[in-house]
């Protein structure tokens, strides 16, 4: 990912790029009401105001919205927005079924507004540097005689800045250059060819423009144009504040005792001067210019043109419709990306991240990336497999989901299907239906390694698609799936389950092996360890993984696997007492209360939110039983507060929210920063006084 | 004078091409007072530039007065033009247009508005008549 893309996806340019397709509604609604105000006012000077007024409004509202999306730093938490699996597009092979939306534009809109400005803000600078030239360059100073009257003129104007006039062999047009000292430029020729009365109306031009700061506004006015270069609205304001300018100027002029008609003539003259001057391209009819004069003789003007605010009502009603369409689909797909689930600072390499992590605990240093959404399913798996219910139904359930819709597909693919099953998203597995022939469906199948091969190039160009398409032999992820494939069927087969659609085949695929197995294939004498309840007794044959760390899980987790059938078929169980043979005969039961020890997984659960839930199996009908909860981060900091639950209490209120029935489970309120935290549980005899602590340390990445 | 195209004229040439453009022929005195106006230079720096400006062809020398008469070999819109050539100094002159403000916009009036104008005044002096 190249540093241009991921700067496209950070929070700044995603929020510069809504804000961008927000200012487009923002500018056409206030160059609507300027062209409502414009056709009610007729005042050059309050015209001009107004549309001043309006462009800072829109540059104002660009502002503030800018600031209103952008995000606030408010927590050291990072937060990193997990985008869905984008497949190298490969020859048009549907992986994911992920559309192009709107919203995919959004975040290149910041890096092309910039590519603009950065344009229009080097133009400007250029026309800045030209016109300094055009100051120094080829001019001469003016007659003495000249330069007399426009000092008299300057003391009528009572205005007391020195102004320098000057002629100039380059300027077309008599032009002012400059705000602090500010130049009167007179193309070489005009000041002795024109008759007096009419230069001196154009010198008074030129120096309202000077009085008025104009030249400065409209440097100022340059900058935002190109600012706002993408918005329509802007450059119709622009050419009204322009227009507006010239006919305050002109007003002042025709208040200044020169005759109307006189100046009228001296602007004509001036256009025609330069008609004859040059002969390079001409404009297109239609201008300002007879406008002014029309205005300036005070003649009836030509039917009013429409134009402008059917123009902005038309600008409004597209950008609207834009913006909105725009808005709303990164609205609607929302829910597929928005679960913000605190990561690791991991790579932001996501899209190239396996879908669903095939953990591989002994070699975590390999570079694989957590994913929320492996986080999310994973979790969820192994908690439909942990549910109450018996250890198989979770997966049964899987397993009838696929049969139900299971497809006239050809018998190969199906197999392959049901290999994958505990590594496909939905998403793929959706798409792999679709498929109609078997040539996709080979092409899929490749492409759905390597997208999990950690060797594989990623962004290799279209001419080595072939190459990759090949399938890569060395591709480790594939290798250890099928090696893990074949491990499981070796040894966990059963009767009529294929070792792979068994408990004890599914986590060992999924997360690998584990770091220590504690096998008791016989069963038999087995003494309780004090958290399962002390004492001794006789045991179905079991198994107990302990994996010291699965990502996105938790750290410490032991699955225990219980045959209870004798058939070979290992269950897993989420309660200790599932292998328990003696469990529900009296006096070989339990003689105390037994809590699960450690962290297993589905117990101290996370949700989206952040928002922990501790859930501890406990198994014990007295009533006498205080029980203390405290969590606390491992520093200290975060105390999570502290609740106290009489298990006799709930005797009476058995319905009620936290009430200890089969366990004792307590939700919390607030979101976790990362970090360590520590849940405690002390439970307390009150008869006897005797107490015992459950200790349940967990991360939150 | 030489009959062939005088070479472009440098910056300190152009500035004396403008002051003889502006004031029609004049004296070295005369144009060293116009640019001195606007800062100091020395008399024999002006003689001698006109002097180049003489061979180079880019002004005529009237030597039948004492005080010899320069004016400009070419007329301002010839040396506009030849200047213009240039596309870069076209561009970069084209683009000062935006920042400079004055009493005509930067765009040209075409010739339906020329002639659009002068039948308005005339109708106005008529009118007021």
């Amino acid at each position: 990912m190249s540093v241009l893309e991921m700067w496209a996806q950070s929070a700044p340019a995603k929020a510069l790029g809504a804000t961008l397709l927000h200012s487009l509604w923002e500018g056409a609604a206030v160059a609507l009401a300027l062209a409502m105000a414009l056709s009610v006012v007729r005042c050059s000077r309050v015209r001009y105001a107004a549309a001043c007024l309006a462009m800072l409004v829109v540059l104002a509202g660009f502002g503030v919205t800018f600031y209103r999306l952008m995000p606030r730093h408010t927590s050291g938490a990072t937060i990193v927005r997990i985008l869905p699996l984008v497949s190298p597009s490969l020859d048009g092979v549907p992986v994911g079924t992920r559309t192009w939306e709107v919203a995919d534009l959004l975040p290149w809109l910041a890096p092309l507004w910039m590519a603009g400005v950065l344009l229009f803000q080097l133009r400007c600078l250029a026309s800045w540097m030209a016109a300094t030239r055009l100051r120094r360059i080829g001019v001469c100073g003016a007659p003495d005689a000249w330069r007399k009257r426009l000092d008299a003129l300057r003391v009528r104007l009572r205005m007391t800045r020195p102004v320098t006039l000057l002629e100039s062999c380059f300027a077309e047009v008599p032009a002012v250059i400059g705000h602090m000292r500010p130049v009167i430029l007179m193309p070489v020729g005009l000041l002795a060819g024109l008759p007096a009365g009419q230069v001196e109306a154009i010198l008074l031009h030129e120096l309202a423009h000077i009085r008025r700061g104009d030249y400065l506004i409209n440097l100022m006015q340059t900058v935002v144009e190109g600012l706002l270069f993408y918005h329509p609205a802007i450059w119709w304001i622009s050419t009204v504040i322009r227009a507006e300018r010239e006919n305050c100027c002109d007003d002042l002029v025709v208040a200044t005792t020169v005759d109307a008609h006189e100046y009228a003539t001296a602007l004509a003259a001036l256009a025609t001067n330069r008609w004859t001057m040059r002969d390079t391209a001409l404009a297109a009819t239609g201008g300002d210019l007879v406008k002014r004069i029309r205005r300036l003789l005070a003649q009836p003007e030509g039917p009013r043109s429409a134009m402008a605010p059917m123009l902005s009502a038309g600008i409004l009603i597209v950008t609207c419709g834009v913006a909105l369409a725009a808005w709303q689909s990164p609205r609607q797909s929302a829910p597929a990306i928005a679960p913000t689930i605190p990561v690791a600072p991991s790579p932001p390499v996501k899209a190239a991240a396996p879908p669903v992590p095939m953990a591989s605990p002994k070699t975590a240093e390999q570079p694989k990336t957590t994913d929320w959404k492996s986080q999310a399913e994973a979790l969820e798996q192994l908690h439909e497999t942990l549910s109450k219910a018996e250890g198989k139904r979770g997966y049964s359930t899987l397993v009838a989901q696929d049969n139900r819709s299971a497809l006239p597909a050809p018998y190969p693919y199906q197999k392959w299907l049901d290999e994958v099953s505990y590594i496909i998203t939905a998403e793929e597995r959706n798409a792999f239906r679709s498929l109609r022939t078997d040539e996709d469906r080979d092409l899929f199948i490749r492409q759905f390694w390597l997208h999990r091969d950690p060797t594989a190039p990623r962004g290799a160009a279209p001419e080595e698609y072939p190459t990759i398409l090949r399938g890569n032999p060395e591709n480790a992820y594939k290798k250890e799936f099928y090696r893990r494939m074949t491990y499981v069927n070796d040894r966990f087969g059963a009767n009529t389950v294929p070792g792979w659609k068994t408990d004890r085949g599914r986590i060992y695929i999924q997360y690998g092996p584990p770091d220590e197995i504690d096998a008791h294939p016989n069963g038999g004498k087995y003494d309780r360890p004090p958290e399962e309840g002390g004492g001794q007794t006789t045991t179905y044959p079991f198994e107990q993984w302990r994996y010291s760390v699965i990502k996105g899980i938790g750290t410490n987790i032991i699955l225990e696997f219980v045959d209870p059938t004798m058939s070979g078929e290992y269950r897993m169980t989420r309660d200790p007492s599932e292998k328990d043979a003696l469990l529900y005969v009296p006096k070989a039961g339990p003689t105390f209360f037994r809590l699960l020890q450690g962290s297993p997984p589905g117990i101290v659960e996370i949700n989206a939110e952040r928002k922990m839930a501790v859930t501890i199996p406990i198994a014990f009908d007295a009533s006498q039983y205080l029980i203390t909860t405290s969590t606390v981060s491992a520093d200290g900091k975060t105390n999570l507060g502290n609740s106290q639950t009489l298990a006799s209490s709930c005797k009476t209120t058995p319905a009620e929210a936290g009430c200890l029935k089969d366990n004792l489970r307590t939700m919390g309120k607030t979101p976790l920063p990362p970090g360590s935290y520590t849940f405690t549980a002390v439970v307390k005899d009150t008869s006897s006084s005797t107490q015992k602590t459950y200790v349940v340390n967990f991360t939150i990445n | 004078m030489s009959t062939e195209h005088p070479p472009r004229p440098t910056d300190a040439e152009l500035e004396i091409l403008t002051v003889l453009w502006s004031r029609g022929p004049a004296t070295v005195r005369d144009v060293h007072e116009t640019i001195g106006s606007r800062r100091p230079t020395q008399y024999t720096t002006v003689l001698k530039q006109m002097q180049v400006m003489a061979e180079k062809g880019l002004v005529r020398r009237d030597e039948n007065q004492r005080a010899h008469i320069y004016e400009a070999a070419r007329p301002r819109e010839w040396t506009q033009r030849q200047l213009a050539g240039d596309m870069l100094t076209r561009a970069f002159n084209g683009s000062a247009k935006s920042l400079m403000i004055g009493a005509l916009s930067s765009r040209k009036a075409s010739k339906q508005e020329l002639a659009e104008l002068r039948t308005l005044l005339e109708e106005y002096e008529r009118k007021t008549r």
